[in-house]
């Protein structure tokens, strides 16, 4: 006997599909079908402060976009949503005294979890002890990898892994077979590392060189002669303030006689792609969570989110055009309170005691279609490993901007079940 | 009362919290700043070239004030009151108001307004301190309503040694406590050590405040910064550091904590660096965070500002032997030690140029929001376009080498006065010198370098 209410698939993609009808019901109406007008209490865990703030500070963005317009198509369940922000100064035993602090403290529904990797991972284990529902969004393969819990998700952004998997075939296919890696020497260099490798192998290309870049190092031309002469393309995932530096050395040592160039946002995230130094970029590819810069194809859903978060066409703040967003990842939260919203009315949330039932609730969710709630496009969810896959984007700096030239297929991320988190007990 | 101090240090210390700098450093490691450095360092370096062949009482003309017209300012205690009644709100905002530092007026107020802003003001302008404290106000009040009296004398032969120690428990908490912007953690923090204090000046009067209080002690440094004062019912106004040379000459206690402003403000400015966070074994793109380096951070304090007072005695000694003089260590370090404190405001003003720029717009963003007056946007843009990031970087390169400048010249002044003719003073100045040159050097440098935390 089950003491949780067990939500059926089907009316886990119906209430997914459902938010956009709500939108047209007149505001005095939207809650009126509550059983209680008492607000779902999210809490948000920010980087507010430390190294991860600029993250934070569009995450925030996004969030509060997200909730304006779920409040104003009716809330969750007739109820509004109201988000309670503690900042977790980008620190793992921080994060998880804000968990902590959620539960016991502010009464919090669920909770909405940040970035960085290392955070979450400090905070996942506190959560599940308090059987706090833990929606992350920091692209971290710690949550498929089975090293969390039941009660944490990641519902609305894709993983490092499935997203270095889906590059390869272009990689291969379009730029070169000879590929040379360089990257930071610590966990998130290595998830590139360790995934890359496999999958250009199994496109029939061959990895000739795998450069760690210490990540204290600020000068990289001394590393530059380890790339082996015949690479012909060139993956490179450097983080932090020195990545500016790296691409301007990078240019001069090869004057533009290189090999292709590929990288991942997230070493520009933030960061105007017209930077002085950055045109050694120009021609080189990209991968992108979500097109910062605008495609003539933009999907309807995907410009009005981008209106909503306040963003222009070169994804920087409409206030602002120096103010360039993490485009590439904020679409995480907004995906991911949609997940919320529909798992607790698939689940008839209605208090803490149902958190079981929102976790099965989003665990049988499956085939998320594209639409306002999921502007990135559709994904597809996997609840035995807690994690969403979703298509991908290939962009190409040409004249400066932006261009996709590959969307890849949600098939094309796949990777094998490292765990089956429902077998778990709550 | 050592037990009541003792518990104070213990408490603050303890608090549990996060307060880090924008640390959008990649721009300025795209600018030339190792020319820059080389640049900064060589005009301190001419300068002091320049004093030695220029007359010996240039610097003190130097520092010579104008009188202002006599002006009358608000009585201090109502000003004060006004502050005492505003922080009392803030305490409660801390504890019942939003959760998030960057919208929650006591985090704001207090690292954004007063720390970075106030005390930066107070080292420009002067002591506006006196006017902003918020325990006199309240002491006066309640002189005046029931006739109170404080009961006890301060113990004269303590110095200013407590408010040293206290000064350090602030500046630990400022750099070793996990989340010193969490407002509920700050409230209590703020809120005890104001209870405290106005309690330690109620019962030993006034004394308390300049003798055993570190942020007035402080705000008293920084004020002898300023270029104006007020002396006679006039108004005097002169080239920064100029009522440092008007000023007596410190006791020990005062003159070590002069240079512990300089020792750990440069600390502040090392604990971010790659350099620091290599030494620790930390990862600088991947931060552990606060909590994960709290004893280091309280050892590098204690051990920078030791390492400080030790090589400035130490090029002290040097000079003085130099011109086979044999005046005490502690006579030289209490001359001296406020030469050090145009470098530290400078620091201070330096250091926090881009907080001030970014943080200080969730200031004005709260007030909009508050006064409701529409919405500030906050926008990190300027630390990520290289026009902005290389003004920003000049002027507070400018600012640090503005401030060795000045306290070459105050030094130079200071050993004139005290040794008679310009070669002794500038024989026995050598070794201060160099060390200028090599801070200045230093201090530009925290400024360029990588930063992680």
């Amino acid at each position: 006997m089950t003491m949780f209410k067990t939500p059926t698939r089907r009316g886990a993609l119906k209430t997914l599909a459902g938010g956009v009808a709500a939108a047209g019901l007149p505001l005095s109406a939207r809650y009126t079908h509550a059983q209680s007008a008492a607000p779902i209490r999210i809490g948000f865990q920010q980087h507010r402060t430390g190294i991860g703030a600029s993250y934070g500070r569009w995450y925030g963005r996004a969030t509060d976009a997200a909730v304006q317009k779920i409040n104003e198509e009716g809330g969750i369940n007739g109820r509004p949503v109201e988000i309670i922000t503690e900042d977790d100064g980008t620190d793992p035993k921080r994060g998880a005294e804000v968990v902590e602090k959620f539960a016991n403290q502010h009464d919090c529904d669920v909770v909405l979890g940040p970035l960085f990797s290392n955070v979450v991972t400090g905070s996942a284990p506190r959560a599940g002890e308090l059987k706090m529902p833990y929606f992350v969004v920091s692209e971290g393969t710690h949550v498929s990898s089975g090293a969390l819990n039941r009660y944490t998700l990641q519902p609305g952004i894709t993983d490092v892994k499935s997203q270095v998997i889906a590059m390869a075939p272009f990689i291969t296919d379009t730029l070169g077979k000879k590929v040379t890696m360089i990257f930071p020497d610590y966990g998130f260099g290595y998830d590139h590392r360790d995934a890359l490798g496999p999958a250009i192998e199994a496109q029939g290309g061959e990895i000739l060189a795998k450069i760690a870049i210490p990540p204290s190092e600020t000068s990289f031309t001394r590393y530059f002669p380890k790339i082996p002469r015949d690479t012909e393309v060139l993956y490179h995932v450097m983080v932090g303030p020195a990545v500016l530096t790296f691409v301007k050395e990078l240019g001069e040592f090869f004057s533009g006689r290189g090999p292709e160039l590929f990288g991942f946002i997230d070493s520009l995230e933030a960061v105007a792609i017209d930077s002085p130094s950055l045109e050694f970029l120009e021609g080189s590819h990209f991968w992108e969570g979500m097109c910062r810069h605008q495609q003539p194809d933009e999907s309807q859903h995907a410009t009005t989110y981008r209106a909503a978060v306040g963003v222009d066409e070169r994804g920087a703040s409409v206030n602002d055009p120096a103010d360039v967003s993490t485009y590439g990842h904020m679409f995480g939260c907004w995906e991911t309170l949609h997940v919320i919203k529909a798992g607790m009315e698939a689940a008839d949330y209605s208090g803490p005691e149902d958190r079981a039932a929102l976790i099965e609730a989003v665990e049988a969710m499956d085939e998320i279609p594209e639409s306002l709630d999921h502007p990135q496009g559709a994904k597809r969810f996997n609840g035995k490993t807690h994690q969403v896959f979703g298509r991908q984007f290939i962009t190409q700096l040409q004249d400066g901007y932006l261009n996709r030239v590959r969307t890849t297929s949600i098939d094309e991320s796949f990777y094998p079940d490292q765990v089956d988190y429902t077998l778990r007990p709550f | 009362m050592s037990r009541i101090w003792l518990g104070v240090v213990i408490m603050i210390l303890t608090a549990g919290a996060t307060w880090a700098h924008a640390s959008d450093s990649g721009f300025v490691l795209l600018l030339p700043t190792s020319i820059y450095i080389a640049a900064g360092g060589a005009t301190v370096a001419l300068t002091v070239v320049l004093l030695a062949i220029l007359p010996g009482g240039i610097a003190h003309g130097i520092f010579r004030p104008m009188l202002l017209r006599p002006i009358a300012g608000p009585p201090t205690w109502v000003t004060s009151l006004v502050v005492s009644g505003i922080l009392l709100w803030l305490v409660w905002r801390g504890l019942a108001g939003p959760r998030d530092p960057m919208a929650n007026p006591l985090t704001l107020s207090v690292w954004i307004v007063f720390w970075i802003a106030l005390v930066s003001l107070q080292g420009l302008f002067g002591d506006l301190w006196r006017y902003l404290n918020p325990w006199t106000g309240a002491a006066a009040l309640i002189g005046r309503i029931t006739g109170w009296r404080a009961p006890l004398r301060y113990p004269r032969a303590l110095g200013h040694w407590p408010g040293v120690l206290s000064f350090l428990a602030f500046a630990g908490f400022l750099l070793a406590d996990p989340a010193p912007a969490d407002p509920a953690r700050l409230a209590w923090a703020v809120g005890g050590y104001w209870a405290i204090t106005m309690t330690a000046v109620l019962l030993f009067g006034a004394a308390w405040l300049v003798r055993a209080e570190g942020l007035t002690l402080l705000m008293r440094c920084y004020g002898r910064m300023g270029m104006l004062a007020r002396a006679r019912g006039r108004v005097s106004l002169g080239v920064p550091g100029w009522r440092i040379l008007a000023a007596p000459v410190p006791s020990l206690g005062l003159a070590i904590l002069m240079l512990l402003l300089l020792g750990s403000g440069s600390f502040d400015g090392v604990n971010e660096t790659f350099l620091w966070l290599d030494l620790l074994g930390l990862n600088p793109l991947e931060f552990p965070g606060r909590s994960a380096v709290v004893q280091p951070n309280l050892v590098g304090l204690i051990l920078a500002n030791a390492a400080l007072v030790a090589i400035f005695a130490g090029f002290l000694w040097l000079g003085d032997r130099m011109v086979g003089a044999h005046t005490p260590l502690r006579v030289l370090i209490c001359r001296y030690a406020p030469t050090m404190l145009p470098i530290a405001l400078a620091y201070h003003i330096a250091h926090y140029l881009t907080s001030f720029l970014l943080d200080g717009q969730y200031v004005l963003a709260w007030l909009a929001e508050t006064l409701g007056v529409g919405h500030v946007h906050v926008s990190a843009g300027f630390l990520n376009t290289l026009g902005p990031v290389r003004v920003t970087w000049m002027t507070q390169a400018g600012v640090v080498v503005a401030g060795h400048v000045i306290a070459i010249l105050l030094a130079h002044a200071i050993a004139v006065r005290a040794g008679g003719d310009t070669r002794r003073a500038v024989i026995s100045q050598g070794p201060l010198a160099l060390f200028m040159v090599a801070y200045t050097v230093f201090g530009l440098w925290l400024l360029a370098a990588p930063r992680g935390a």
